[in-house]
């Protein structure tokens, strides 16, 4: 894995026992890959209690160069040897790399996310004549409702929308290019 | 169909032949942008400096024009009710063309804008679509399951973008397809032809 010259001193800080002991690296090891998990950025995910005796900025620096690290690693699909012999250049001891190694298999489960499955589709044609603000509509509409079964199997979701015959047929025409696709896919 | 116009609002919109057929040129303009895009009490002051009178007389004014365009809009009133509707106010027959340009020419932006008021759903805005084959995994080698991944664009009445991303196989596919073109072919039938024909 190649890391940039900051990468590397803040994995050579993380792997100092001075900065961090047997306690606060298994802390700061999986913030950095919850921060990666998160959709949104959290301003406030170094303010843990068992942080506060280490210095901000090099906490900073640490919690960068880790996130750094585990997105290479994750890039290249990298496996267990590679990732030890990486952090050993950089004097992870046995113990820390075994724990970064555990927590990597873990959090990178968690990110082959499956988008939800689409069950069934159902559809409402309408002609609204007039509402509370616009009299005279008179022009035709469609409601779908997609159902769907989210990853905690079993729920079912449904996603919404309206659109009008043209945007109907666009989405058709593009559904159909997809299948067309995935006939032609399967014949080779 | 002839809108009445109450009392308040005659008074209101009888500031207008007091000033040049420009002057109310620009108020037209001006009613049409804060419809656009929201009052802004500055150029009352303004405007009410230059015609030496009370920035209220303007405000009500341009307020006139705007309750006047938006309630034209929204009934969707033809050219003749519109000039039966304003010859009522005894103006000008130069201001009254003056207002009817105003009307015909900014009534379809108008409706869209009063448009997005109503309550709705967000509404599609685009599909994309990918294909997708799982050749193996932990558990089970030499596999070929197809899904195909599509991201769906919708559009808030507000403006704002989502997207959504969804996964099917197949079979789903092809079933979704079936039953969004039935939906499409409802629309051709002769009763929805008839409903269509002669509501309008």
């Amino acid at each position: 894995m190649e890391l940039s010259e900051s990468v590397q001193k803040g994995l050579q800080s993380l792997a100092d026992p001075t900065l961090s002991d047997l306690k606060t690296f298994p802390v700061l090891i999986e913030l950095a890959f919850r921060s990666l998990l998160t959709a949104h950025a959290d301003c406030s995910v170094l303010d843990q209690p068992e942080l506060k005796r280490i210095d901000q900025k090099l906490l900073k620096h640490c919690h960068t160069a880790a996130t750094t690290c585990i997105l290479e690693g994750v890039k290249q699909n990298v496996d267990k040897s590679t990732i030890s012999s990486c952090l050993e250049d950089f004097r992870f001891d046995a113990e820390r790399t075994d724990v970064f190694y555990i927590t990597y298999q873990v959090m990178t489960t968690l990110l082959w996310r499956c988008p939800p499955h689409i069950n069934d589709v159902s559809w409402r044609l309408e002609y609204p004549i007039k509402n509370g603000h616009v009299h005279k509509v008179n022009e035709p509409s469609y409601l779908i409702f997609i159902k769907q079964n989210t990853n905690n199997g079993g729920s079912s979701e449904e996603v919404n929308f309206s659109c009008t015959m043209e945007q109907l047929q666009d989405l058709v025409g593009k559904m159909k290019d997809a299948a067309k696709s995935l006939e032609k896919a399967m014949q080779l | 169909m002839l809108l009445v116009l109450s009392d308040e609002h005659k008074e209101h919109l009888g500031f207008l032949p007091e000033v040049d057929s420009a002057v109310v040129g620009e108020f037209g303009r001006i009613a049409v942008e804060f419809l656009r895009k929201g009052t802004n009490p500055k150029i009352y002051e303004g405007a009410a400096r230059k015609l030496s009178v009370d920035a209220e007389t303007v405000q009500h004014g341009v307020e006139g024009l705007m309750y006047l365009l938006t309630e034209s809009s929204k009934l969707m009133i033809s050219e003749v009710d519109f000039q039966d509707s304003v010859l009522v106010l005894g103006f000008t027959e130069e201001l009254n063309q003056l207002l009817l340009q105003l009307y015909l020419e900014n009534r379809k932006e108008i409706r869209h804008i009063l448009g997005e008021l109503t309550p709705s759903l967000p509404h599609y805005h685009n599909l994309e679509w990918r294909l997708d084959v799982q050749l193996a995994s932990r558990a089970l080698r030499q596999q070929v399951k197809p899904t195909v991944s599509m991201k769906l664009h919708l559009e808030e009445s507000g403006g704002v973008k989502s997207a959504k991303v969804l996964q099917t196989d197949p079979a789903t596919l092809m079933h979704l397809i079936q039953e969004l073109e039935k939906a499409l072919a409802e629309l051709k039938t002769t009763h929805c032809r008839r409903i269509l024909r002669n509501i309008k």
